[in-house]
């Protein structure tokens, strides 16, 4: 499931749309007129970002309308944040160690 | 001190910045020396780090290996040394050494850049990192999510630089 986040965001295009439907919901052709991209091509990577469960499709009529599922998107902050985490832990250590350097170089030059 | 800021600058590249209370000397010390670098080179509780080659000569070697006490389990990285200015700059190559963990991370080596520059006796440090290819990348990302993650944070570190990814201001 995870994994599926992620090969969603490595994709430039898929990461213009994330972007977009951020603002708000869109259709696919109001989606495809801000891309290079056929509206076919635009249509796969919705269905790539369908599956991943990262926009959700309604129906409006004879309209598509697609909208960015917020709760997965923090998922991936969630990674990130995990992340930052595992840093910010060694740097903590490398804090206690600074400071203990410090009080030794002092005591040396007391000497 | 102010905890870690991590971003993603571009595709393949995490940037990670920290300041901390030393004058550079000292954070270069910790840096460099295995005997300091052992100290707090690690972040995952249980884990020791039973090889910690370093050296500063351009075109030398590095050789950091972890272990997971509990089982035995190790993992670790290896590279050469581009440029070291003391004080100043530290760039180096760096290439997954998967031991008896296992897994892969694409051909290349990344390349980790470490700045110091110190103000007032407060050490800043921004470490890039910068993966060889989108290829390897891409690779990684399809790998780096099955198991073993909490592990292996190299693998959190291809997962990232993926991820410059407008996180919606809602």
């Amino acid at each position: 499931m995870r994994r599926d986040i992620f090969q969603a965001i490595a994709d430039p295009t898929r990461r213009g749309i994330i972007a977009l439907l951020a603002i708000q919901a869109m259709t696919p052709n109001a989606l495809a007129e801000h891309f290079d991209t056929s509206r076919q091509a635009v249509s796969k990577h919705l269905k790539i970002l369908t599956e991943c469960e990262l926009v959700s499709q309604e129906q409006y009529g004879r309209e598509i309308v697609y909208s960015l599922e917020i709760e997965k998107m923090k998922e991936i902050d969630k990674w990130l944040e995990r992340y930052r985490k595992i840093w910010e832990t060694r740097y903590e250590q490398l804090d206690a160690l600074l400071a203990e350097l410090k009080q030794k170089e002092k005591k040396e030059r007391k000497k | 001190m102010k905890p870690a800021e991590v971003s993603t600058p571009s595709d393949e590249e995490v940037l990670i910045k920290r300041s901390f209370d030393a004058p550079v000397s000292l954070v270069w010390n910790a840096y460099t020396e295995p005997e300091l670098m052992r100290r707090w080179l690690t972040a995952m509780p249980g884990w020791s780090m039973p090889v910690c080659e370093m050296t500063t000569n351009v075109g030398g070697e590095y050789r950091w290996r972890w272990r997971d006490d509990a089982n035995g389990v190790e993992f670790g990285f290896t590279g050469e040394m581009l440029e070291v200015a003391l004080h100043s700059r530290i760039v180096h190559t760096q290439l997954y050494d998967p031991g008896t963990m296992g897994g892969s991370m694409g051909d290349g080596p990344s390349i980790i850049t470490v700045r110091f520059d110190e103000t007032d006796g407060i050490t800043n440090v921004a470490t890039s990192i910068k993966f060889a290819s989108k290829s390897d990348r891409d690779a990684a990302v399809s790998t780096g999510m099955t198991d073993g993650m909490e592990m292996s944070y190299k693998q959190l570190d291809e997962v990232l630089a993926v991820m410059n990814v407008q996180t919606p201001a809602v």
